[in-house]
């Protein structure tokens, strides 16, 4: 086995605007992927808080321009621009000025030894799983997701989309079981829960509100 | 109020000349980065440095990016032609690694850190920068390391040579002891280092 391993960014198998480098080197150390947006106004960063899991993160314009917006201040980032956001709170995302922009997301937790997140985990389920959601077919996305619970049973956040897609098929006790699972391992879930539309046909249940309280 | 971000180019990064055409650009002590290493290394010339040649001997394991350019990486003994996109994994600490510009300006980023602790600043950060400026700034720049890492023998090592180069040698003197009660190898190496002439400890 060869103890390096080369790649382009442009050549590693991209997963909708990311690209996954991470799990495509099988880096331990550090959280590091790449988002490329291929129309000027795609989204490269979501907007997203780091602070559920304290990362800081430090975000490199590869290819192209990038704005960002931190907090609510418009940042330009042509090629070349480092953006180093320190507080794992703040609220940041970007999008593409240009064709073709890819900007490069490394973070980690200072103090604390590095773990993949749940997302880039169960992405062989959670794919598959957002595919059959968008299309409308929620009870196969739920089905999906539990054949992905049956490798990752410690997966939160792979029970939250169990448990959105089980309310979505009308399956109110898996949804009501998966969520409450989900808030127990990741407490951040039950916040999300209160604002997830995914959720609409459970929002006067007792059993709900009792889950999210 | 400190904001929560901060914004640079690398293009204003620092440059520090180490060897071979190198030019070291300082990233995460700049910025203050915590959880990872990282650091871009630029060579203005083609044949000039952009990864020196070295194993890890952190033990991190090592991520390089070239960011503008072309580079020619020789990695256990292999040539791998590496222009602006590669991205070169380094999983074994102990791989040989050495990368070279093949067009002017190229830039490397790399970015290192442990599987299995978390991360923590080298020594190396402070004392490839306190040799970049005058004795008494270097002097400096190497207590600010002390003061973030801690007595660790390297530091001390250095902080003596850079009080030998700036004329304070009892300081020296009593860094240099402290630095060989710490690791005694040092004696060693300070025998043979001309920047600790006339420092006994």
């Amino acid at each position: 086995m060869s103890r390096w391993a080369s790649a382009r960014v442009a050549e590693i198998e991209r997963r909708d605007e990311w690209i996954p480098i991470r799990d495509h080197f099988g880096v331990r150390a550090f959280g590091i992927n790449a988002f490329r947006g291929d129309e000027p106004g795609d989204r490269v960063i979501s907007e997203h808080r780091e602070g559920w899991r304290g990362h800081e993160e430090l975000y490199v314009v590869l290819e192209g321009h990038a704005t960002f917006t931190i907090e609510g201040d418009e940042v330009d980032a042509p090629a070349r621009t480092i953006v180093y956001v320190r507080e794992p709170g703040a609220l940041r995302g970007a999008v593409a000025k240009e064709a073709g922009t890819v900007v490069l997301a490394v973070g980690g937790e200072p103090g604390a030894t590095f773990e993949p997140e749940d997302f880039e985990v169960i992405w062989p389920y959670a794919n598959p799983a957002l595919a059959h959601y968008r299309a409308g077919r929620y009870a196969e996305a739920a089905q999906t997701l539990r054949e992905g619970l049956e490798a990752y049973p410690d997966s939160a956040g792979l029970r939250y989309d169990l448990a959105c897609f089980s309310c979505l098929a009308g399956d109110r006790e898996s949804a009501l079981t998966q969520l409450r699972e989900a808030i127990r391992r990741e407490p951040r879930f039950r916040e999300t829960a209160r604002k997830d539309k995914d959720f609409a046909a459970l929002r006067n249940d007792p059993e709900f509100a009792a889950a999210i309280a | 109020m400190t904001k929560p971000y901060e914004v640079l180019s690398i293009d204003d990064l620092d440059r520090i000349p180490v060897a071979e055409g190198l030019e070291w650009r300082p990233i995460r002590r700049r910025l203050g980065i915590r959880s990872f290493g990282t650091n871009a290394y630029t060579s203005e010339r083609v044949g000039g440095w952009v990864v020196e040649e070295h194993v890890e001997g952190s033990g991190h394991e090592e991520l390089y990016v070239v960011v503008s350019g072309r580079a020619r990486f020789t990695l256990d003994g292999e040539e791998l032609d590496a222009p602006a996109g590669t991205i070169v994994f380094l999983p074994e600490h102990d791989v040989s690694r050495k990368a070279v510009s093949e067009e002017e300006g190229t830039t490397v980023l790399a970015l290192g850190g442990w599987p299995d602790k978390p991360f923590a600043p080298s020594a190396w950060e402070w004392y490839f920068e306190a040799y970049a400026h005058e004795p008494e700034r270097g002097v400096e720049i190497m207590r600010e390391g002390i003061a973030e890492l801690g007595e660790r023998p390297w530091l001390l090592y250095h902080l003596a040579c850079q009080e030998a180069l700036a004329g304070r040698r009892d300081d020296a003197r009593e860094h240099l002891r402290r630095a060989i009660e710490l690791d005694p190898a040092l004696a060693e190496r300070a025998r043979d280092d001309d920047d600790l002439e006339g420092v006994e400890p």
